[in-house]
């Protein structure tokens, strides 16, 4: 049988001792889980983010490529100029056609 | 083993856990406070992982050493190996009640053997797992121990008696 007695006192003071030291409280852990709201999250921000990303097609407005200028004489028989811009020439009139008809 | 079962194993082992965290720190209270809470971390986030139920003290006491000697390596405080198992003479006066500071002149083995087996009631085959070393092993650092331990309480004692 081993002789631990002195042992055995010095351990039972030293725990009554400890009895005075404060246990701090249990923590309450919280563990870094997996969640579904995080890839669900990305997923949903990567979507939105591909929606505004592409650029709305800009509709160019095509270039004007004829511009009708007229000679117009008004009451007081004075002549003024009139310029337009179009796409398109629903009358066409022959730069020469007056001169058919005036000479 | 599910996360409700641990938290009773923990909660049921919490005192003995962080008496056990505060001598593996060398009677540090902040340090232990901060390696208890690293290993009930590394327990719940499921990098330790628990067995054999009936092993739950040894396991939590192996982890919470070896968060320990983590913790004290980041600080710097690295002993060396023939520190460790050289014992630490008493050379200044030390007080009789003063449990820790006698314990503290153990070499580290031993005195981590002692308090398992005398504080912490455990055998020496336990002590010798958490340890991770041989029972043989162990029961040498058992019996050293509890020689060097005797003869420092008898120092201390007529110490005492002289200086009175």
């Amino acid at each position: 049988m081993e002789n631990n007695e002195q042992l055995e006192r010095f351990f039972d003071q030293m725990k009554k001792q400890d009895e005075q030291i404060e246990i701090p409280a249990f923590p309450e852990v919280k563990i870094r889980k997996f969640s579904f709201w995080i890839p669900a999250g990305i997923a949903a921000s990567m979507g939105f983010a591909f929606l505004f990303m592409q650029e709305p097609a800009t509709v160019e407005s095509a270039p004007p490529e004829i511009v009708i200028i007229t000679l117009q004489e008004d009451e007081n028989q004075n002549q003024h100029f009139t310029i337009e811009e179009t796409t398109f020439l629903d009358t066409w009139e022959s730069p020469t056609a007056s001169l058919l008809t005036d000479y | 083993m599910n996360r409700n079962q641990l938290d009773h194993i923990l909660k049921a082992h919490h005192r003995d856990a962080y008496l056990w965290a505060r001598q593996c720190c060398s009677f540090e209270d902040e340090m232990a406070k901060d390696v208890l809470q690293q290993a009930y971390l590394k327990i719940l986030e499921g990098q330790a992982k628990l067995k054999d139920a009936s092993k739950a003290k040894t396991w939590l006491f192996s982890i919470i050493r070896y968060t320990a000697i983590d913790e004290i390596r980041k600080a710097g405080k690295v002993v060396s190996l023939s520190d460790s198992y050289d014992p630490v003479e008493l050379t200044e006066e030390v007080d009789s009640t003063d449990y820790e500071e006698i314990i503290k002149h153990l070499p580290e083995m031993q005195r981590e053997v002692i308090l398992m087996v005398f504080y912490h009631q455990m055998t020496i085959a336990q002590s010798a797992e958490i340890l991770q070393i041989g029972l043989g092993t162990a029961r040498t650092h058992y019996d050293r121990g509890k020689k060097r331990l005797k003869e420092l309480i008898t120092k201390v004692q007529i110490q005492e008696e002289y200086g009175k």
